[in-house]
């Protein structure tokens, strides 16, 4: 009954796998394809049009629009997952551990998150990305950190409703230590209720990312990557709306099939 | 099925042959309404009585012109008042309900609108200026006297006092025909009965045509003249309530009825008690949230192999005392140990093994028992690293086959989950087991089941047992002592003979006139 | 009223301490206003003359003792990159953003709140499935996405609105609309979706309730439902997100001001980072706290205006 019921979810999305199917491999596969380098400028063919050479055309510096979009996913992507991953281990360890441990520790915990979620996100990430220059790894941190804390908030609501069920109880009478009962009856269940949250935190720090490229603060030229396309192309658009029109299409599809994939309605 | 000999033609409401399905269900799947046939005349009073799933709630609803989206009419015609409600127009509808046909539905959570007061809900459907009076003298029908209710909000009544404005609100535009779903299910057992006698009351003064739904065989039997007996979607006996409950012809109203505890019928033998104490308390307190006192000062005593009954209603600190004996819950003064001494005031994660394993407990609810993502086995093991031998004999003594250590919860009854849940408890030998509430979400013939289940482990394994409900049919029928607890203290206490035939409180004796009544046709 | 009043205590601490942490964070940043206005290229003896000048070597522990009492006082500081008090600066800019996002507010927010209302009491109809997409849509393109196809639409192509301003900071109100609307329109389809789908849900939550179902059996007409039953009940999620949102809009804008080269304080924002000019990315930052607290503390109080359950002074 339950696998025909996931069978039917995943029926009504086909089209969503198709799309989140292409853009898996495209990401993964970009650098394999025979595709000239992103990099590679030719003078003598600035703002072309689709041509057999170059599928969508050239941009500003005569490079090819068509291998540009099709590795630009990827810093963005590389961030988005690492900055989710350290998100959701910081946010979901603090969340339950905040619900199992009560008391003061809940109080101290839920202090520190409420404090977190108070501060203006983008701002800060503007200041670090600013300052600290545009690595990757620091910006994923900190990307991770920031989002650990909308995590922790449901993860503590998660575990609190969670340990209220009476099989947690029957564990503790049963003599099961709190590290057992956490990782064996709290996180699996704890996992199912955040899946939806966590795949909209994704989605969120993949648009920082891209916000961030797109106000020069994010991937540094010549890296492709969507945002960034954007905004380097926009006064360009009369000549080829493409330049600004492609980046935009896929950055769309990419997320859009993503939240569609998890939403309820 | 037996139908009572032909009644006046004025039907006031009537089933013809009524087949309800599931929207797009193959036509060899089991209707949730099959071949109803049903007429109900002027003034009188219906009980439908059946398990879950028998579909009775439906019924209701359709006598009232509603069909849930996911259902359709596959037969027949239900027609209300002379009319058809299901074909009505909006329009028909709402001058129709509450002002010919009013039904109270189910109070579970919230039946009231919780930012309106008690007032503000009487204004949807009574006009203008003579809402006050009007008002006023539903509520005091339904035994709500006086103006201060007018500006209450619903989270400032209680449970029987919401039940009540949800009767007000019924009669107000004095329907001709009033249908209550489960009206008392909500309530303690001396609330609900309260309520109950004011239903036949208020019955009795405006004569309105009443179908009373419930899965509760007693609250049926006091108010309905007439009673209809559903299983599985049909009615399967329709009759004089006196004939029905006095001599049942269907097979399945026989083990309805027989099921049905009673506190002058025992379920399980006496046992001589012997002498060894495996817990005592000595003015044991317990505090909820800052200043509740939960259990006020109990004293209390339990022997090996001898079986403990608690009666208590909502509040009055059984699940607490029970939590606190496991160690679930903090103790604020007083004494409790077991049988070899062991301060049981220590918190469960501070408790020796072995300690823990003498003390199991058993919850409510069979769906939050065992965790829905483990199969039976792995619930059962994960902590008391049983054999698979071992679980398989455990489950054997509940009476479920070796099958079930594969299963998981979302394939199992309620029946089968708390007999796993009970199987569980045992597998780790203890000498006392806690059982709260444990039968009361189940279906009567199933709880009679696994009360008959428990009885034969307690036999066998001669294991001490303190059992808690709020029914005393259920406790008088099982156990060897009993303990009364109201507002956290203990009311009563003495065996079961003793309790029974010479109460000493006041509050025990309503509980045991209520029972009777209820046993008595 | 208890609570009401321990709430705002707690604002006010979390904003000190939120605010000395800036502090502490903006000054362990690299660099500090002399360079942000001397840059690479001067000298170690202008920096350490203008450092001199503007007390910048002063231990940390006296420089916040000092700004915070300059703060209390209303002196927002002084920015030495700009040569201007931060007051001066920032003021316009606020109330750019304030009035972008006012109207931004007025498009979005009644009309979420009403169509969020039909769609979820009517639910299984082609409109709503429609709306449903568009919002969904709408809700995840990223902000410059939106904001440049937009300025495509509306500006460049069907030239509606002017697209990029080129007005001064503080410009007159007048002068101010017509470059209003377009980062308005923006701003509305981007919180549109949230606050719109916020209401859906809860009244599809709130009609599932006994008591609705309670009420129409009562014989409760479907206006008196709808009004004086489902709205106020599915409300309270919804002035959350009305909140949360509505704070986003005076301090999460930048993006669409960049698109734009809207006046705002997210330009200014945007800019004060790219300067590092620092006096001014510490203020910037407080109002953004500031707005946040005071929005959340404003939708606890509806929320208890809402539901009675909630107020404490019962029992």
């Amino acid at each position: 009954m339950k696998a025909l019921q996931s069978l039917n979810f995943l029926k009504d999305r086909v089209l969503i796998l198709v799309v989140l199917g292409f853009h898996s491999l495209v990401a993964l596969l970009a650098p394999y394809l025979q595709l000239p380098a992103t990099d590679s400028q030719d003078s003598a063919a600035l703002l072309q049009g689709p041509s057999r050479s170059h599928w969508l055309g050239t941009d500003f510096l005569g490079r090819d629009v068509f291998s540009r979009l099709l590795h630009g996913g990827r810093p963005s992507l590389v961030i988005a997952f690492s900055a989710t991953a350290i998100a959701c281990a910081i946010g979901v360890f603090i969340g339950s551990l905040a619900a199992l441990a009560g008391g003061w520790i809940d109080d101290a915990l839920s202090r520190v998150v409420d404090l977190m979620l108070a501060l203006p996100t983008l701002i800060l990430l503007l200041l670090i990305a600013s300052f600290f220059g545009q690595d990757p790894l620091v910006l994923s941190v900190a990307l991770g950190l920031m989002y650990a804390a909308p995590i922790a908030r449901v993860a503590r609501s998660a575990t609190q409703t969670l340990l209220a069920r009476d099989f947690v109880r029957v564990a503790r009478l049963q003599g099961g230590s709190r590290i057992s009962i956490l990782f064996g009856e709290v996180l699996p269940n704890v996992w199912r209720l955040m899946f939806t949250e966590v795949a909209m935190q994704f989605t969120w720090i993949l648009l920082a990312f891209s916000s961030l490229s797109f106000l020069g603060l994010g991937a540094s030229p010549p890296t492709p990557e969507w945002g960034l396309m954007v905004a380097e192309s926009r006064s360009y658009m009369t000549l080829n709306p493409l330049l600004v029109l492609a980046p935009i299409v896929m950055l769309a599809s990419l997320v859009l099939a993503i939240q569609a994939l998890v939403d309820h309605e | 099925m037996t139908l009572d000999p032909v009644l006046t033609q004025s039907h006031f409401l009537v089933f013809n042959n009524v087949t309800v399905r599931i929207r797009n269900e193959p036509s060899d799947t089991r209707p949730v309404l099959e071949a109803i046939d049903l007429q109900l005349e002027h003034g009188e009073t219906l009980g439908v009585v059946g398990s879950s799933g028998s579909g009775k709630s439906t019924l209701l609803r359709l006598a009232a012109g509603e069909l849930a989206p996911g259902l359709v009419l596959d037969q027949g015609g239900v027609t209300t008042v002379g009319t058809n409600l299901l074909v009505a127009t909006q329009a028909e509808r709402t001058s129709i309900y509450g002002g010919e046909v009013a039904l109270v539905a189910q109070s579970i959570g919230e039946s009231l609108t919780p930012h309106l007061t008690v007032k503000g809900h009487f204004r949807d459907t009574v006009s203008g200026e003579v809402v006050d009076d009007q008002v006023l003298e539903s509520l005091a029908e339904v035994g709500l006297g006086g103006k201060k209710y007018l500006h209450r909000y619903p989270h400032q009544l209680s449970g029987g006092e919401r039940q009540r404005v949800l009767l007000a609100l019924a009669i107000v535009r004095s329907p001709r025909l009033l249908l209550l779903d489960e009206p008392t299910s909500a309530l303690d057992v001396s609330i609900g009965s309260e309520v109950l006698t004011t239903i036949q009351r208020l019955q009795r003064a405006r004569g309105f045509a009443l179908i009373c739904v419930s899965h509760d065989l007693g609250v049926v039997s006091q108010i309905s003249k007439r009673i209809a007996v559903m299983n599985q979607g049909r009615i399967v006996e329709l009759g004089q309530t006196s004939r029905v409950l006095r001599s049942p012809a269907h097979q399945y109203t026989k083990a309805l009825v027989g099921s049905i505890p009673r506190h002058d019928q025992r379920v399980r033998g006496s046992r001589l008690q012997s002498n060894e104490k495996i817990l005592v308390c000595r003015e044991l307190s317990i505090v909820r949230g800052e200043t509740t006192r939960a259990i006020d000062s109990l004293d209390l005593a339990v022997t090996r192999g001898e079986v403990l009954g608690i009666i208590g209603e909502s509040g009055s600190g059984k699940s607490s005392l029970l939590s606190a004996i496991c160690g679930l819950v903090p103790v604020r003064s007083g004494t409790i140990h077991d049988g070899d001494g062991y301060d049981l005031s220590t918190a469960s994660q501070a408790r020796p093994r072995e300690v823990l394993a003498s003390i199991q407990m058993v919850f409510q609810n069979p769906d939050d028992s065992l965790n829905p993502m483990r199969t039976v086995a792995e619930s059962l093991s994960r902590y008391t690293r049983a054999t698979n031998t071992e679980m398989s004999s455990a489950l054997l003594s509940v009476g479920l086959g070796e099958q079930f250590l594969s299963r998981r919860p979302r394939e199992m009854s309620g029946g089968e989950k708390q007999r796993a849940a009970i199987a569980r408890a045992l597998l780790t030998k203890p000498r006392l087991l806690l059982l709260d509430e444990v039968t009361s979400a189940l279906d009567v013939i199933v709880q009679a089941a696994v009360l008959r289940t428990l009885a034969e482990i307690q036999h066998k394994l001669n294991i001490a047992m303190i059992i808690v409900s709020h029914d005393i049919a259920i406790i008088a029928s099982f156990v060897d002592r009993i303990l009364v607890l109201r507002n956290g203290q203990v009311v009563e206490h003495g065996s079961v003979a003793d309790v029974i035939n010479s109460p000493r409180d006041d509050y025990t004796k309503k509980l045991i006139q209520i029972s009777a009544q209820r046993s008595s046709v | 009223m208890k609570s009401l009043v321990r709430q705002i205590l707690f604002s006010l601490t979390t904003f000190v301490a939120l605010a000395i942490i800036s502090f502490l964070g903006i000054d362990a940043l690299p660099g500090d206003g002399c360079t942000a206005l001397l840059g690479r290229f001067g000298s170690d003896a202008n920096i350490e003359a203008c450092r001199q000048k503007n007390n910048l070597n002063d231990p940390v522990v006296v420089r916040l003792r000092d700004w915070s009492s300059d703060l209390l006082r209303g002196d927002l500081g002084y920015s030495i990159k700009r040569d201007e008090e931060v007051a001066r600066i920032i003021a316009p800019r606020i109330r750019n953003t304030a009035v972008m996002g006012f109207v931004a507010a007025l498009m979005a927010f009644p009309s979420a709140i009403i169509v969020g209302l039909l769609l979820g009491r009517y639910p299984h109809t082609f409109i709503s499935k429609v709306v449903n997409q568009f919002s969904v849509i709408a809700m995840t393109l990223p902000e410059f996405v939106t904001a440049t196809v937009l300025w495509l639409v509306l500006s460049l192509w069907i030239p509606v609105f002017p697209g990029v301003s080129v007005m001064p900071s503080n410009a007159s109100l007048l002068q101010l609309l017509p470059n209003v609307w377009l980062p308005a329109l923006t701003l509305a389809v981007v919180i549109f979706a949230h606050s719109m789908r916020t209401m859906r849900t809860s009244v599809a939550n709130v009609l599932n309730m006994p008591f609705v179902q309670s009420a129409r059996l009562r014989g409760t007409s479907e206006r008196a439902m709808i009004m004086r039953h489902i709205v106020p009940a599915a409300l309270p999620p919804v002035v959350n997100v009305v909140a949360l949102d509505g704070a986003w809009l005076l301090t999460g804008t930048f993006v669409t001001e960049a698109v734009f080269n809207y006046q705002g304080v997210g330009r200014l924002a945007v800019d004060a980072i790219s300067d590092r000019d620092t006096a001014l990315i510490l203020p910037i930052i407080l109002f953004g706290l500031a707005v946040y607290l005071a929005s959340s503390l404003l939708a606890d109080s509806l929320v208890r205006v809402l539901d009675p359950r909630l107020r404490s002074s019962d029992r």
